[in-house]
């Protein structure tokens, strides 16, 4: 059993270590000054706050900023309001095609979003959809609805269905049963959707840099491949660290208050016994 | 600061004041600080805002790229890096100047800027500024390697074997980038060759590596690539890792743009360089190939465009011309550490005093090679920095031979780049 | 040898489903399709038709620049993508990557769940630290371990004492950065798909097997895996299809240079950086079908369970 004990204890502890080191690192790495950035250490001799000042004042980084929330926002509701239609519908109503829905939506999972770029782009360029927030918004939506439909057809599964129909049995018609007596039900179900639909488009980069080529629709991912510094030829590392914190905070603070529910969700679409 | 206007993107037409949008590439805010310039000079004519653009001259050219083929209406004027003027043109996204515009854009203009903003007979872009690429090096280094580069040519047979009689690196640019492109390039017309025969025919032009120039300038970045002069980082190393590796105890010699010694000066000014470091560097011509050829040093620079899309092309063109007069120019070359296009700007006493090596950058930007002016340039450059890359990996009889065959089937379509 | 793998559990179905009358069942229906629909349209239009746009672009030679220039090539595009050399290294490489991240993410991966699994206090904060990879943003992280590595910026070479070793200089080094990052990345999404599939394996069959003295370690290969199997395996198809699509780290690291250039980066720099539209879409569809014959592989030939996958059981 000693093994046991030694797993228990130190298996923490090593993961603890395995996933903060790379945050740690950037952290680290966003506070050194100008002449440390290329020091060698892991630790800043000389702690300072500048490279984030520099950051909120690069107006590529505050648009980009304003786009990547402004755009996983709208997708992300979008995103959970029609996936919550469909997993109602698949989990709940008997009506031919229920399976088709969920091979389309696993091979949409599947796809390859590369392969759309070039399309993509020369479609969004001829109808005035380039460089715009929907033009970015429509995939989004596209590519998050799977996960938001199985995740949610996971708990509305578990959702106990004899309230339903007492509704129903009390007069409700189908469309009532389900807004009065099963949305509030399915909340918590939405919202882990909802935040995993969030994190998709947060992290998206493929649709970020090719659909977008200014402040208009730069997401955040886009944005910092094409830093540039505050000079010709000078690297942006340090803003780079600094802009990629800031960035970080925002999925940091979910996953310390919303941990349960994302584990829940994930591990309920493609797992569920 | 006129870029937080970016943001807006010149959506705001609540005053009257037509809205140019200037494309630039990062500076360090020389180009925003003229455009309010000329903005202010305007007296409410037109307004300049500028939005930047990455930092690689190949990601910027696909910025600019992706906007226009969306026919963008925004981008009234867009700086633009020499080699992909001849695409732009050919795709008509640049509105081309009349002669007598052209007539105020070129004239007293060094050959080679202009030479390079002109496709198929007419100006399609106005000469901003100029660049070229000198031969840096640190005294100590130079006197420990017995060579005296500013008093009589060297080749870089002599600065690769005095780097490493010197202990010391010989720092290029040798990432997969088109800064690499410049080297082989610049290598090639110094050996008295080019990297295309008749590069205007596009698709049809031919590739002309594989001939003794080609080999010699192969034999060049081969030898420096297996001696111990080469930096740790060659094939990584981009125009700010050469400067760096340049600046520290095992820097020796370097070709860079001409911006390093202002950059060196500034550094000094901040505290972050030693001013006995400034002291030790010394710049001479671009090296030789063959001893007795003289080299043909790269160029670049920037022109500016206006946009074949622009809704106000006749006042982009009039902000051109404010932008680039020379007193323009010479406000540029000081804050920017970019030299000017216009000869007349090197003889300031403000510039001179700030560049020292002015006469040497004006003569080396005046002897220039410029790089293969193609429409596929693009395809040209990514398929020979492809098979030049890494440095290491260079073989003179058969890279050459290789990249030819490359760049033959991407402008045919027949292999993949 | 008394271990045995549990009968498949018969999935709860739903609950309490009532017969209903023959109207009811045609408004059920309506009201399902009508549910349906905007989903349906939303995931198919965005996929299908550019699609096939893509397919009708590869039959031609056109730059986007050279607009004039565009002709009608037939196949051919094909045949040059399926006969070039380059494709095929960079299919090579993303096999690579794939094979190795994802066959240590198993690992690794069933090591954290392990952990998790058997965790009595602090599951709240593994639980976080686990998390925090997986919603990270993939270019952050990819930023994050190409500073630590690079050869100005970096602290590895300096804390393990490699002096200028340049690990983005050569393909071994560069695949290994890359493969690291992507592992640290998703090793999280691994081990939580296969904690869900350890709370699955029966606790019953467990302690039979112990009482008639099995080892750990066979314990481990007789029960435990096999009872995961299912688990195991869509874990597996999913991490697959996601690490065969790698871009956003090469894109931030190598930029593809040092041989590390994968599939879906090459069809961006056709289609995006190159913009030749007619070469570029044909690498697109070719991409695109190597994931169908990828998943078809899988579903076939390993048998996963696409209705586990499709998340109806």
């Amino acid at each position: 059993m000693g093994r046991v004990r030694i797993l228990k204890v130190t298996g923490p502890v090593l993961i603890a270590v395995w996933t903060l080191v790379p945050l740690l690192w950037l952290v680290s790495l966003s506070l050194k000054g100008g002449d440390h950035i290329n020091d060698g250490r892991f630790w800043p001799t000389a702690p300072t706050l500048r490279n984030y000042r520099t950051v909120f004042r690069t107006d590529l980084f505050t648009s980009a900023l304003r786009n990547s929330i402004g755009i996983s926002v709208i997708a992300t509701v979008l995103s959970v309001v029609l996936a919550t239609l469909a997993a109602y519908a698949i989990a709940r109503l008997d009506f031919p095609g229920k399976k088709l829905i969920l091979s389309v939506a696993l091979g949409i999972a599947m796809f390859p979003t590369i392969s759309l770029v070039g399309p993509l782009f020369d479609i969004w360029r001829s109808v005035g959809l380039y460089d715009t927030w929907p033009g970015l918004v429509i995939p989004y939506l596209s590519f998050t609805l799977p996960l938001s439909i199985w995740t949610l057809t996971a708990f509305f599964r578990e959702i106990p269905w004899e309230m339903e129909q007492a509704a129903q049995v009390d007069g409700a018609t189908p469309w009532q049963a389900f807004r009065k007596v099963i949305v509030p039900l399915a909340a918590p179900g939405v919202f882990t959707a909802a935040i995993l639909t969030f994190f998709f488009a947060w992290n998206d980069f493929v649709f970020g840099i090719s659909l977008t080529s200014t402040g208009r629709a730069r997401t955040v991912p886009a944005a910092l491949a094409f830093f540039t510094g505050a000079s010709q030829f000078e690297q942006p590392t340090a803003a780079i660290a600094a802009a990629a914190v800031v960035v970080t905070i925002p999925v940091v603070a979910i996953v310390l208050v919303f941990q349960r529910r994302i584990v829940a969700g994930l591990t309920s679409g493609a797992v569920k016994g | 600061m006129s870029g937080l206007l970016v943001a807006c993107g010149g959506g705001g037409a609540r005053t009257a004041t037509p809205v140019l949008g200037w494309y630039i590439n990062p500076d360090n805010g020389g180009q925003a600080e003229l455009a309010a310039a000329c903005s202010a000079a305007a007296g409410g004519r037109y307004r300049i805002t500028v939005s930047t653009l990455p930092n690689d001259a190949s990601a910027q050219r696909e910025q600019l790229v992706r906007r226009l083929a969306a026919r963008d209406r925004s981008i009234a004027i867009m700086s633009l890096d020499p080699p992909f003027v001849a695409e732009f043109a050919e795709a008509r996204f640049l509105r081309p100047f009349t002669a007598d515009e052209a007539g105020g854009f070129t004239a007293g203009v060094l050959t080679g800027p202009v030479e390079g903003a002109t496709w198929h007979g007419s100006l399609v872009a106005a000469p901003f500024y100029a660049n070229s690429q000198l031969l840096w090096y640190r005294k100590s280094a130079a006197v420990r390697a017995g060579l005296d580069p500013a008093r009589s040519p060297v080749t870089w047979d002599q600065i690769i074997a005095g780097a490493e009689q010197a202990g010391t690196t010989t720092e290029v640019q040798g990432n997969r980038y088109e800064g690499y492109m410049v080297l082989i390039s610049a290598l090639v017309a110094s050996a008295g060759g080019a990297v295309l025969d008749r590069p205007e025919a596009g698709r049809d032009a031919r590739p002309t590596l594989d001939s003794p120039a080609g080999h010699r300038a192969a034999d060049v970045i081969a030898r420096l690539a297996h001696s111990r002069a080469a930096d740790p980082g060659l094939a990584t190393a981009d125009e700010e890792a050469a400067r760096a590796a340049f600046q520290s105890p095992r820097g020796g010699f370097m070709t860079n743009w001409a911006y390093v010694y202002g950059a060196e000066s500034e550094a000094v000014a901040s505290g972050a360089l030693d001013r006995a470091v400034l002291a030790d560097i010394g710049w001479a011509r671009w090296p030789r190939v063959d001893p007795d050829r003289p080299s043909r040093p790269p160029l670049g620079g920037i022109d500016i465009g206006v946009g074949a899309f622009s809704s106000h092309p006749d006042l982009a063109v009039d902000a051109v011309r404010c932008l680039t007069t020379a007193d323009s120019q010479r406000r540029y070359m000081l804050k920017s550490k970019n030299p000017a296009a216009r000869a007349a700007v090197y003889d300031d006493p403000e510039v001179r005093r700030v560049f020292p090596m002015a006469d040497l950058i004006r003569e080396s930007i005046g002897d220039a090679a410029p790089r293969a002016k193609t429409p596929y340039y693009t395809d040209v450059s990514t398929a020979v920095v492809r098979t030049f890359h890494p440095p290491a990996s260079v073989r003179p009889n058969r890279t050459p031979a290789a990249a030819d065959r490359l760049v033959t089937g991407v402008l045919h379509d027949k292999v993949l780049l | 040898m008394t271990a045995a793998t549990a009968p498949a559990a018969a999935p709860p179905g739903p609950v309490g489903r009532v017969q209903r009358s023959n109207g009811r069942t045609r408004a059920e229906r309506r009201l399902g399709w009508t549910l349906v629909a905007p989903a349906l349209v939303a995931m198919v239009g965005v996929t299908a038709y550019p699609l096939a746009r893509a397919v009708w672009l590869s039959l031609y030679s056109y730059r986007l620049t050279d607009p004039a220039g565009r002709h009608f090539v037939g196949l051919s595009n094909y045949g040059v993508v399926l006969t070039d050399r380059l494709w095929w290294s960079d299919v090579l490489t993303t096999v690579a990557i794939t094979v190795v991240t994802v066959a240590v993410e198993l690992v690794v991966g069933f090591a954290f769940a392990s952990v998790m699994h058997h965790l009595v206090f602090g599951r709240r904060l593994v639980r976080t630290a686990i998390l925090v990879p997986y919603g990270i943003i993939t270019v952050v992280a990819a930023f994050a371990w190409r500073y630590a590595f690079a050869l100005d910026t970096g602290f590895v070479n300096h804390v393990f004492g490699l002096g200028n070793f340049a690990w983005f200089g050569h393909r071994g080094s560069a695949l290994f950065v890359i493969s690291l990052a992507e592992i640290w990345k998703t090793t999280p999404f691994m081990s939580l798909l296969l904690l869900a599939g350890l709370a699955q394996v029966p606790r019953e069959l467990l302690e039979a097997a112990e009482v008639d003295g099995a080892t750990r370690t066979q314990r481990l290969f007789r029960v435990t895996l096999p009872n995961m199997r299912a688990a195991i395996m869509v874990a597996l198809l999913f991490r697959t299809l996601d690490a065969y699509r790698i871009f956003d780290t090469v894109f931030v690291m190598t930029n593809g240079a040092a041989g590390t250039e994968t599939v879906s980066f090459l069809a961006y720099r056709q289609t995006i950086t190159r913009t030749a539209l007619g070469l570029g879409s044909a690498v697109s569809v070719v991409l695109f079908v190597s994931v169908v014959l990828i998943a078809i592989l899988f579903i076939k030939g390993f048998g996963v369970d696409l209705a586990r996958a499709r998340g109806e059981r």
